[in-house]
């Protein structure tokens, strides 16, 4: 049943962030974005290979609790931040457009490259 | 070990001459002694060599490089590369002592030398490596290297980008045919160490069958083509050879050093190397004879055209080479005697004649020909090298390029084969014309009529030496053979191997003089003939027609652009599907698989996660249908937090931490920019939306379908992928049970840290380099139609903008009360004693690298929200973000390169604790100081300075010039117009 709520959540996630994407309001596409990496985060938690009720700890492990997975946590921590810095490079490139062409419409830069 | 260090060398000394420290404290005559002597010492070193090479014939040393593949970083020494590095080195030391009298501008020459080395480096590993695919590594470096020098002046010279380019293009086309050729024969020869193919220097009888086997292959064809590609393009051979001429816009030390020397000798060091693995084969022979001959035509008629005294040496030297190659094509021993003896001589007067060519361009301003004249008596000196060099490549008796050509007729005479009187009068066509461009040099440039209008400064008397000493050589070692030429020739060529200067009266001595008289001969007709020589194609005019359809195509590529994203989705997507699809793959994968899950069971912890995964879809939801984007960044912070907590429930507090703090900081950031962006823009898109204008919402119901089979199709295979995930036989359990050997009790850390920990390592070079893309665009990029401005990140610099401060801070108070200050004051201690814990007890409990960044991070960024960009700048001195992260990323890849030096491989685990006789000591704290520790304060000290670089670049004024520029703070009265 949780399996099936993840799968939702991942995919209704993932929707939302490549329709902002397809819109004209560059903030709101730079925010899909984000909403798109959450959305992978969230897939690793879940695909994880086992889940436990204890920490992934090496004091646990030796008194033989069930301990979560701890491979996806560490493939997610990195991810956190290195998503956190693809992100505020697209929120630099919204500001240079903003500066640059008046306007935060993908369309009217479109118009404006022709 | 001492051929590594060889190599290694040169390269060492470029990254010494690179050092800011060693760039401000030596001046530009100590760097050309120091690298002049460098390339001495090697000289000297390999020349050592010899008297070894004579007892074994060849030094063969091995280092592992990728065991795994069974690929040796591997050298290899014998009579035939001994002759080659030589040249590299000695040659090399003359031209580098050169090129400090030929810049006047000290940070020209030592970028310049930094080049110049590395090219040095890379020329010796080609030399002296010792397997195929080392050789190519070397052979790209060296293309890499020439790229850069024949650039050089690409800054304000547009030849000099196009001439690189061309070169570049040319030689790594035929590199890409040639790896193909070495993967293909290494293949077919199961080998791929020199003396495993049967490469040797005396045929032996197991090399001689090696080689007939390889050439019966039945890929020997296509191979042999793809090799000797890679080496006519590199060598400059016919049709290719146009390259050579573009790359003159080199500094001349370049073109002496690459262009004539060494680097355009790699191809045939390439063909001279393979010969007797490949010569079985008649194509290998035919095809290097009929080009080489073609080469060495076409660059000896068309040199005498040649207005730039560059040019015609660049053509002369196409001619050269191409007589080189077609020596080597030669089938017996002959051949290879006359090409290794061309190649000495050439090198010698070649690179003389550039050398003069340099200093007369740097005393009269030009290379044109025809504008200078009558030079003698300023430049006597340059005179008399260009008399012994010019003679010596004419073939003038008793000079080292009489010995060259006397040995290449000699073989000629030797070689019985039906064309034999054809490609006798190939040869001695060039060298009449090779002699008359070399009366030219002589007489238009030195003697004639001195030209009054010439503008003239006299170069530095240093400018002469290497030059005259160069010319010396060539004078003085056709006389010495004995003692000095004779034995290095005999390593090379071990069969019977004799040479004299003179041998009498005979044939080719005969013919040398009829040569050189006949060259005098069209040397006084050459107005008349230079003016008949044309040629209605050439190669050069091919190469743009190729480049223009390249363009074209380009361009007709591009129109299929439309740069609206959902047509990029809707192709790439709908591709994946056709291909998934049609490929049976999908049907594959699903078939086995459970579509829905079996258990329906639902406990407490279960609903606390429906309820947050709920929680984050429904603030997903509100991201879109809020109007105002503050609201959407604050849904979207929801989002995040929301997943922290499922991250929390799930038992994962590192992540969950670091998860909820890098959401704070993200959402921040997204506030913060709205400031910055002009808010008229973003209501005037608001109101567009939102107001009911028909035209904004176009195309709504496409991008709603679109993105609805996106999700759906997200859903599907995250639903398939969950349900049928595997048991518990994944490696995360390997990684549960060995924790314990890396000395820490947080598995995922230890992950990160150690057991990925080159993941890691990469990651945060990804991130800083994320970071500074940040600076770039808000920062720096922003000074349109300047110099990029001066670090004003500088806090000393601060008094210049005083009027800026004061604005600065009046900005500012609109979130700068007297309580938000002094939380900040609180917070960044505290933030920072958080951190420190986090580090050190990151194995005991949550927290770790990760977390102690962000976490410093955050304080600083309040302290920049809060005070503003200047009084941040002013109170927090230290806090110097593009310092903090260099360190850190030195530290990280220190700590992962130091276990190599005590033998444990790259990122390997080290307790330097225990190591030190301190682990009680320190265990007693509950720390243990090992090489995964250092590499989380790397990591947090990274993070921390590239945070510090986003934060700073944001915060950072914008131009003033614009009117009063919207800021953060405006976010309030914006808001309230909404």
């Amino acid at each position: 049943m949780i399996e099936f709520t993840f799968a939702l959540a991942i995919g209704a996630l993932f929707g939302i962030g490549v329709f902002q994407l397809l819109r004209r309001d560059l903030i709101k596409a730079a925010i899909g974005f984000a909403i798109l990496f959450s959305a992978i985060n969230l897939f690793f938690v879940a695909a994880g290979a086992f889940e436990g009720d204890f920490a992934p700890y090496v004091s646990n492990v030796e008194a033989q609790r069930q301990t979560s997975d701890p491979l996806v946590q560490a493939l997610i921590l990195t991810a956190i931040v290195v998503s956190f810095g693809s992100f505020s490079l697209v929120l630099g490139f919204v500001n240079i457009i903003s500066r640059r062409y008046d306007t935060i419409d993908s369309n009217e830069i479109n118009k404006l490259k022709h | 070990m001492e051929l590594l260090i060889v190599t290694a060398i040169p390269f060492l000394l470029a990254v010494f001459l690179a050092l800011p420290a060693v760039r401000s404290a030596l001046d530009k005559s100590a760097q050309t002694l120091l690298s002049s002597l460098v390339m001495a010492a090697l000289f000297i070193w390999l020349l050592a060599f010899a008297p070894r090479l004579q007892a074994e014939p060849t030094v063969i040393q091995s280092f592992d490089w990728i065991p795994s593949l069974g690929i040796t970083l591997s050298f290899y020494l014998d009579g035939l590369s001994l002759l080659f590095s030589l040249i590299i080195t000695g040659v090399g030391a003359l031209i580098f002592f050169y090129a400090g009298a030929y810049f006047d501008d000290a940070s020209e020459h030592n970028r310049f030398m930094i080049w110049l080395s590395s090219f040095a480096g890379a020329m010796l590993a080609v030399i002296l490596s010792g397997n195929l695919l080392m050789m190519f590594v070397a052979w790209e470096m060296t293309s890499i290297t020439s790229f850069a020098l024949i650039g050089f002046k690409g800054g304000k010279d547009a030849d000099a980008r196009e001439g690189a380019f061309k070169a570049l293009f040319i030689t790594s086309c035929g590199a890409l045919a040639l790896i193909v050729g070495i993967v293909m024969l290494s293949v077919a020869a199961g080998q791929m160490l020199y003396p495993d193919l049967g490469i040797t220097l005396v045929a032996d009888i197991e090399s001689i069958l090696k080689a007939k086997s390889l050439a019966q292959h039945e890929w020997y064809t296509l191979f042999a083509i793809l090799i000797m590609l890679g080496g006519f393009t590199k060598s400059a051979q016919f049709p290719f050879h146009f390259w050579l001429p573009g790359a003159m816009s080199a500094p001349t030390p370049a073109s002496a050093y690459l262009h004539s020397a060494t680097m355009v000798k790699a191809g045939i060091y390439l063909f001279a190397r393979l010969s007797p693995v490949m010569y079985q084969n008649d194509l290998w022979t035919s095809m290097l004879l009929t080009v080489g001959l073609l080469t060495m035509l076409v660059g000896a008629y068309f040199a005498v055209k040649q207005k730039d005294i560059k040019g015609l040496l660049a053509y002369s030297t196409v001619s050269k080479l191409g007589t080189i190659v077609a020596m080597i094509g030669l089938p017996d021993q002959n051949g290879l005697k006359a090409a290794l003896v061309g190649i000495i001589a050439h090198a010698l007067y070649k690179s003389a004649l550039f050398l003069v060519a340099g200093a007369i361009d740097h005393a009269t301003g030009t290379r044109f020909i025809n504008r200078l004249g009558g030079l003698r008596q300023r430049l006597p000196a340059l005179f008399f090298v260009t008399v012994i060099s010019a003679l010596s490549m004419a073939g003038m008796p008793f000079l080292l390029g009489f010995l060259a050509k006397e040995v290449l007729l000699d073989a000629m005479l030797h070689y019985t084969a039906p064309w034999t009187q054809l490609v006798m009068l190939v040869i001695v066509f060039s060298a009449v014309f090779t002699a008359m461009a070399a009366y030219m040099l002589i007489y238009d440039i030195f003697l004639g009529k001195p030209r009054s209008e010439i503008h003239f400064h006299r170069p530095s008397a240093l400018i002469n030496l290497s030059p005259v000493l160069l010319s010396l050589l060539s004078l003085s070692l056709g006389l010495l053979l004995e003692p000095l030429l004779l034995p290095l020739l005999r390593l090379a060529v071990p069969k019977v191997f004799e040479l004299s200067l003179f041998a009498g009266f005979n044939d080719v001595f005969i013919l040398s003089l009829a040569i050189l008289a006949a060259g005098f001969v069209l040397f006084l007709l050459r107005k008349p003939l230079i003016a008949r020589i044309t040629f209605p194609i050439s190669c050069d005019m091919i190469y743009r027609e190729i480049l223009a359809y390249v363009r074209w195509a380009g361009t007709t590529v591009l129109h299929t652009q439309s740069g609206f994203v959902r047509y990029y989705l809707v192709i790439i997507l709908g591709a994946v599907a056709a291909v998934l699809i049609a490929s049976g793959t999908l049907s594959n994968i699903a078939a086995g698989q459970r579509l829905l899950p079996t258990d329906f069971s639902v406990t407490i912890t279960d609903l606390a996660k429906i309820f947050m995964l709920f929680l984050t879809v429904a603030a997903g939801v509100m991201t879109v249908v809020v109007r105002e984007h503050v609201k959407a960044a604050i849904a979207y912070g929801v989002i995040g937090y929301a997943i922290g907590v499922i991250f929390l429930i799930d038992h994962a507090p590192d992540v969950a931490l670091v998860q909820l703090l890098v959401e704070t900081m993200a959402t921040v950031l997204i506030i913060i920019m709205l400031g910055r962006i002009r808010a008229s823009i973003r209501l005037k898109m608001i109101e567009g939306l939102w107001t009911g204008r028909h035209d904004y919402n176009l195309g709504i119901l496409r991008d709603l379908g679109i993105s609805i089979v996106i999700g759906l199709a997200v859903f599907v295979f995250a639903l398939i992928a969950l349900v049928n995930r595997p048991e518990r036989d994944s490696i995360a359990e390997w990684h549960l049970e060995n924790t314990h050997l890396v000395n820490t009790e947080d598995v995922v850390g230890a992950i990160v840290a150690d057991f990925r920990g080159t993941d890691t390592l990469l990651e945060i070079a990804v991130f800083t380099t994320a970071a500074l893309g940040v600076l770039t665009l808000l920062a720096r990029g922003r000074q349109t139609g300047g110099a990029f401005v001066p670090q004003t990140l500088q806090p000393s610099s601060l008094r210049e903008f005083d009027e800026d401060v004061v604005e600065e801070i009046q900005d500012a108070t609109s979130l700068s009360t007297p309580f938000t200050r002094s939380v900040s004051y609180v917070v960044l201690p505290v933030a920072i004693l958080i951190g420190i814990e986090q580090i050190l007890y990151g194995g005991r409990g949550p927290g770790d690298g990760f977390t102690a960044g962000v976490t410093i991070g955050l304080a600083v960024s309040l302290w920049y929200i809060v005070f503003g960009y200047y009084e941040a700048k002013r109170q927090l001195p230290w806090f110097r973000p593009e310092l903090i992260t260099r360190l850190g990323l030195v530290l990280a890849i220190a700590n992962a390169v130091f276990p190599i030096v005590i033998g444990k491989g790259f990122m390997g685990h080290v307790e330097f604790d225990r190591a030190l006789g301190l682990y009680d000591l320190i265990g007693s704290f509950g720390l243990h100081i090992t090489s995964s520790l250092i590499f989380e304060i790397a990591i947090a000290i990274t993070v921390m300075g590239g945070l510090g670089i986003i934060i700073e670049a944001i915060a950072y004024p914008t131009a003033r010039s614009n009117g009063r520029q919207e800021n953060a703070y405006d976010e309030h009265e914006t808001m309230q117009h909404v």
